[in-house]
C-alpha cells in the first residue's frame, strides 16, 4: 500500500521533468535556431563564390569564332571570362558568351535563347548540353549548322588545350543532327579550314 | 539399308567395352553408343537429303539486270539444275528439269532490253520465257554449289545464231556433280560459234558501262523536317523534292540507269534510312540534294559535299584499312555471321568511297558552275550524317542558298531547277565515263 503511491509520485515527478526539458530544447531551438540557420545559408555559397572570383584575379582571355558577314569563315573576336575553378565552368562561360553574340558586327551562330545546360569534361572531350532551343529556334541549312557546330567545336579546342574534342548534347542527351545535317552522334574534332586566316 | 548395317556396327563396337565391370567403361561405353546414335542420324540425314529437297521445294531466284544495253539473267538456286537454253525469234527459252515443285523469287527487272519474264510449268519441268525487244545473241556461265546459271543478252543488229556456246575460260562444266549425264545431256550443243556481234550502244550511256546503273537521289529534308527557309517563304523540303523529281524524270529518259528517290512525297525520312535506301539498292552512286541556308542574308553560291571523317587516330588506322580494301568491303559484309560487325562496317561504309566520292562531287561541282551562273562556293568535306552509311560514292549538293531572297527566286523558277537537273545529269555522266565499272 504505501508503495504504489510512491511510485506514482516517482512517475509523475519523472514526466515533469520530462516536460520541462523538453520545453527548454524547444525554447532553445526556436531562439538559436532562427535567426542563425538563415544567415547562413543565404551566404555562405554566395559569399564562397564571389570571394574566390575576387580572389582570382586572373580573369581568363579567350578567343571566340563568329561568324562574318563578309565570307562563310569562323572570325575570331577575344574577350576576357572570369576564371573559374574547373575548365567545365569556364567552358560554360564561354559558349554562353558565343550565345551572347559577338560585340563587333560578326554574326552569331547559335540562337539567342539557348542556354548552357550544362558543361563536363572527361578525358580530352568536352560535352557541351545545350537547351533545345538551340534546335527549335532555327531552321538550319548546312551552312548555319557548320557554323553553329564548329564556333562551338572550334572556340573551346582553341582555349582549352587539354580538350581534343567536342560532344554536344541537347536537353540532356544525344542528339543525330541539329537540323539533319553534320553527325553529332561522335565527339567533333576542330575543323580549322572553316577558320578565317 | 546400309545405315541400318553401320548403325549395328556401331553399337556393337559400343558394347564391347559394356562388357568391362570398371566404371569408368561404363561411361565411355555410353558415349561411344550416344556418338555412335549421332553418326547414324548424320548419315541417314546425308543420305535422304536430296530426296528430301527433290520432294520439298526448291527456291529458285532470278535476277534480270541491264548489261551494256543488252540484258543479264542470274539464277540461283540451292541444288544444281539441268537445265536447256533454247531460242525462238526474240524470245530466250530455259528449261528447267525439276520435279520437286518450285518457288519463284523474282526481283524487279532493271533491264530495258527485256519485254517480259515468264515462268510456265511443263511436263518435265519448268520453262522461263524471256522476251527481249530485239535480235540478240547470249551466252552462258554455271557456277556450282550454291548452283547459279548467268545468261547473258546481247543486243545484235541482225540474224545471229541462237545460242553461242558458253565462255570456256569461266563455265566449269557440271561434270563433277554425280547426276553429270542427265546435265550434259540437256546443255545444249550450238550448232556453229556465234560472232557476237557488236552490240549497238546506246546514245547517252557511257561507252565503258558494262552493267545497269543504280543512281539513289535523296531529296533533302520531308515532313515535319522542313530544313532551311527563304523570306518568302520556299521551305528546302520542297525544292529539293522538285528537283529531284525532275532529275529522276531526265535520268530514266535519256538513260537506262534505275533510279530511286529515298522520297518521293513530302515525308519524314530517318538520315540512317536514306543510306539504307542506296544500300539496299545496291547503288553505284548516292546524289543528296539540299538547298542552303546561313544566318547571313548575302551568303551565296553553290557547293558540293563529301564526307569528312572527323576520325580519331585510332578510327584513322582501321579506316585506312577499309579505304585499302574498300572494293571487299561488300564481301566482308555479307559474309560477317556478327551482328555488330556489320554495324560497325557500315557505320562508316562511305569511308571505302572518299576517293570516288570527291571526283563524283568535282564531276558535279563543275558542271554548277557552268550552268547556273552562281557563285562557286566548291568542292568541300564535311561530316554530313546522311553520308557516313552510304556504300557507294556519295555526294550533298548545296546548290543555291534559299536564305538568300535572290537565290530563294532562282531556286523556285523552272528554268533554274532544269539548269539544275542538267548539270547533275552532267556531272554524273562524265563521273560515270571517268569510272566506268
Amino acid at each position: 500500500m504505501t508503495k504504489k503511491p510512491s511510485r506514482l509520485t516517482n512517475r509523475r515527478l519523472l514526466l515533469a521533468a520530462l516536460l520541462v526539458v523538453l520545453a527548454g530544447l524547444v525554447i532553445l531551438f526556436f531562439a538559436s535556431g532562427g535567426g542563425e540557420t538563415i544567415r547562413p545559408m543565404r551566404e555562405a555559397p554566395s559569399a564562397k563564390s564571389h570571394g574566390e572570383a575576387k580572389a582570382r584575379p586572373e580573369a581568363k582571355k579567350v578567343t571566340l569564332f563568329f561568324v562574318s558577314e563578309r565570307d562563310s569563315l569562323l572570325h575570331p573576336e577575344t574577350r576576357e571570362i572570369p576564371g573559374a575553378a574547373s575548365a567545365a565552368e569556364e567552358i560554360e562561360h564561354v559558349v554562353g558568351e558565343l550565345i551572347k553574340g559577338s560585340r563587333g558586327d560578326l554574326v552569331a551562330p547559335l540562337p539567342a535563347e539557348t542556354q548552357v545546360r550544362r558543361v563536363f569534361v572527361a578525358k580530352d572531350v568536352a560535352y557541351v548540353d545545350l537547351s533545345r532551343d538551340v534546335v527549335d529556334r532555327f531552321a538550319y541549312g548546312s551552312s548555319s549548322e557548320l557554323a553553329a557546330i564548329y564556333a562551338v567545336v572550334n572556340t573551346i579546342t582553341a582555349n582549352f588545350k587539354a580538350v581534343k574534342r567536342v560532344a554536344i548534347l541537347v536537353e540532356g542527351s544525344e542528339k543525330e543532327t541539329l537540323g539533319g545535317h553534320i553527325d553529332l552522334s561522335r565527339p567533333l574534332l576542330p575543323e580549322p579550314t572553316l577558320v578565317a586566316k | 539399308m546400309h545405315v541400318d548395317a553401320c548403325c549395328q556396327m556401331l553399337s556393337d563396337a559400343g558394347s564391347i567395352p559394356a562388357a568391362s565391370t570398371r566404371p569408368f567403361h561404363m561411361i565411355s561405353c555410353f558415349r561411344r553408343r550416344v556418338a555412335a546414335r549421332l553418326a547414324a542420324a548424320a548419315l541417314l540425314a546425308l543420305i535422304a537429303s536430296p530426296f528430301a529437297s527433290s520432294q520439298g521445294q526448291t527456291v529458285v531466284s532470278l535476277a534480270v539486270e541491264d548489261l551494256d544495253g543488252g540484258a543479264r539473267l542470274i539464277l540461283n538456286s540451292a541444288r544444281p539444275l539441268p537445265f536447256l537454253i533454247t531460242r525462238s525469234g526474240n524470245s530466250l527459252l530455259v528449261e528447267l528439269q525439276i520435279a520437286a515443285s518450285v518457288r519463284f523469287q523474282r526481283s524487279p527487272v532493271t533491264s530495258p532490253f527485256v519485254r517480259s519474264v515468264e515462268w510456265s510449268r511443263g511436263r518435265d519441268g519448268y520453262t522461263l520465257r524471256v522476251e527481249a525487244s530485239g535480235p540478240f545473241v547470249s551466252t552462258h556461265q554455271v557456277i556450282e554449289r550454291p548452283f547459279q546459271l548467268v545468261i547473258d543478252l546481247k543486243r545484235s543488229a541482225g540474224e545471229t545464231p541462237a545460242v553461242s556456246p558458253p565462255d570456256a575460260k569461266r563455265t566449269e562444266a557440271p561434270a563433277a556433280k554425280p547426276d553429270a549425264a542427265k546435265t550434259e545431256a540437256v546443255v545444249p550443243q550450238p550448232e556453229k560459234p556465234a560472232v557476237p556481234s557488236e552490240p549497238a550502244p546506246l546514245p547517252v550511256v557511257p561507252a565503258g558501262a558494262k552493267r545497269i546503273r543504280t543512281v539513289v537521289i535523296d531529296p533533302g529534308h520531308g515532313g515535319i523536317e522542313s530544313g532551311a527557309k527563304g523570306v518568302f517563304g520556299a521551305q528546302e523540303k520542297d525544292v529539293t523534292l522538285a528537283i529531284s523529281l525532275k532529275l529522276k524524270d531526265v535520268l530514266e529518259k535519256s538513260t537506262a540507269f534505275r533510279v530511286v528517290l529515298t522520297r518521293d512525297r513530302d515525308n519524314e525520312i530517318a538520315l540512317e534510312s536514306r543510306a539504307a535506301v542506296a544500300n539496299n539498292n545496291k547503288a553505284d552512286v548516292f546524289i543528296s540534294i539540299h538547298t542552303n541556308g546561313s544566318r547571313r542574308k548575302n551568303a551565296q553560291g553553290s557547293e558540293t559535299f563529301f564526307l569528312s571523317l572527323n576520325a580519331t587516330d585510332e578510327e584513322s588506322r582501321r579506316l585506312a584499312y577499309m579505304e585499302n580494301t574498300g572494293s571487299e568491303l561488300t564481301g566482308q559484309i555479307a559474309q560477317g555471321n556478327e551482328d555488330d560487325v556489320k554495324l560497325i562496317l557500315w557505320d562508316m561504309a562511305q569511308a571505302a568511297y572518299l576517293k570516288q566520292s570527291s571526283q563524283l562531287g568535282e564531276a558535279i561541282q563543275a558542271e554548277l558552275n557552268s550552268l547556273l551562273g552562281t557563285l562557286d562556293r566548291g568542292l568541300k568535306q564535311a561530316p554530313f550524317k546522311v553520308l557516313t552509311g552510304v556504300a557507294c560514292p556519295a555526294v550533298l549538293v548545296e546548290i543555291a542558298f534559299i536564305s538568300n531572297p535572290e537565290e530563294e527566286k532562282k531556286l523556285l523558277s523552272p528554268g533554274f531547277q532544269s539548269n539544275v537537273v542538267q548539270a547533275v545529269y552532267r556531272g554524273l555522266i562524265r563521273y560515270l565515263e571517268l569510272n566506268p565499272s
